[in-house]
């Protein structure tokens, strides 16, 4: 019996601590779950700009070429990726099984980074039949390792 | 015995409530899944809506950038064929297959989108003319060569800035 009691009691506690009035919650609730759902977009576009050498002749003349000009150069090919940078020399990076070392470009960039710290631009010289997905995940870790201006050359 | 059966039907629980006329709906867990679902969707949630519609037949490799588009004329990519806004313009075997790395029927296209958005800037200085700005949705498979000559094209044409359509990866 004195058990019983006990689980009686414990039950009792319990129940009147959640004795909330939560009916103002449950409505909110109510309406904005809907109206996000119906709004929610799942799938969402980004782009990557990229600008050509423009080949109007009024255009040309106003680029300067700034003294400090670094060209850093990343080949991608069947076989793996290669960086170029003046002063700096790298071994090519030979794929790890089926997929390129991101890790070893994203250390490399790095360096290059540390050497020419106001460098900002980069040529990516993919080969002809690289896929885009690939050359798009290339541009994405040279942004993101501080080299905005990217260029494509074929 | 009757007293034993009395005290086994007046259970803990239940009696007590039904007398008061009134008993608690256990909604914790429910407003636990709620939280999290508003949470989640009002991380995603966008107010600008979406400006670019993707061309179907398509996938858009994945990319961490997160800078939004603005509405151009779009060429698409698609595992078959070359459109433009839509439009098809030419098979993608003819245009590999091709000697020249310029897509005639496809410059052909971006010319005549390029005087029509010159003759809309110019009836007006509030309506935006030519820009030379141009999106390009590709699918994740197509090949740089492919690439190359629709970026040649376009920069033939003057659409010098170019925008690839790719998908917001998560982070």
């Amino acid at each position: 019996m004195n058990i019983k009691q006990a689980v009686r009691g414990r039950l009792r506690g319990h129940v009147g601590e959640t004795d909330l009035n939560l009916t103002a919650v449950m409505n909110i609730f109510l309406i904005l779950i809907p109206f996000l759902l119906l709004t929610a977009t799942f799938v969402r576009i980004a782009i990557l700009d990229l600008t050509l050498p423009s080949l109007d002749q009024t255009r040309e003349r106003t680029v300067t070429p700034t003294s400090s000009v670094v060209i850093n150069i990343l080949l991608i090919k069947e076989t793996g990726l290669e960086l170029n940078s003046p002063g700096l020399s790298f071994p090519a990076l030979a794929k790890e099984g089926r997929d390129y070392a991101w890790n070893t470009l994203e250390q490399q960039l790095a360096r290059v980074k540390t050497r020419h710290p106001k460098s900002q631009d980069i040529i990516i010289s993919p080969d002809d039949n690289i896929r885009y997905e690939i050359i798009i995940s290339v541009m994405d870790r040279c942004r993101e390792a501080g080299f905005p201006n990217i260029s494509i050359s074929g | 015995m009757i007293l034993n059966g009395h005290t086994t039907l007046n259970l803990p629980t239940g009696s007590k409530r039904t007398k008061r006329g009134t008993f608690a709906l256990r909604l914790t867990s429910m407003i636990d899944m709620f939280t999290i679902l508003l949470v989640f969707l009002l991380k995603s949630y966008s107010a600008e809506g979406q400006i670019m519609s993707v061309t179907r037949d398509l996938r858009l490799p994945e990319s961490t950038s997160r800078k939004q588009p603005a509405v151009t004329s779009i060429v698409a990519v698609t595992r078959e064929w070359l459109l433009v806004d839509g439009r098809p313009i030419q098979r993608l075997e003819q245009v590999s297959q091709q000697e020249t790395l310029l897509i005639p029927s496809l410059q052909g296209e971006l010319e005549r989108l390029r005087s029509i958005s010159e003759n809309i800037g110019g009836l007006s200085a509030s309506l935006q003319g030519f820009r030379g700005t141009i999106a390009i949705q590709g699918d994740r498979d197509i090949t740089f060569d492919l690439l190359k000559r629709i970026m040649l094209t376009c920069g033939k044409v003057g659409y010098n800035t170019m925008h690839l359509a790719v998908l917001e990866k998560e982070q």
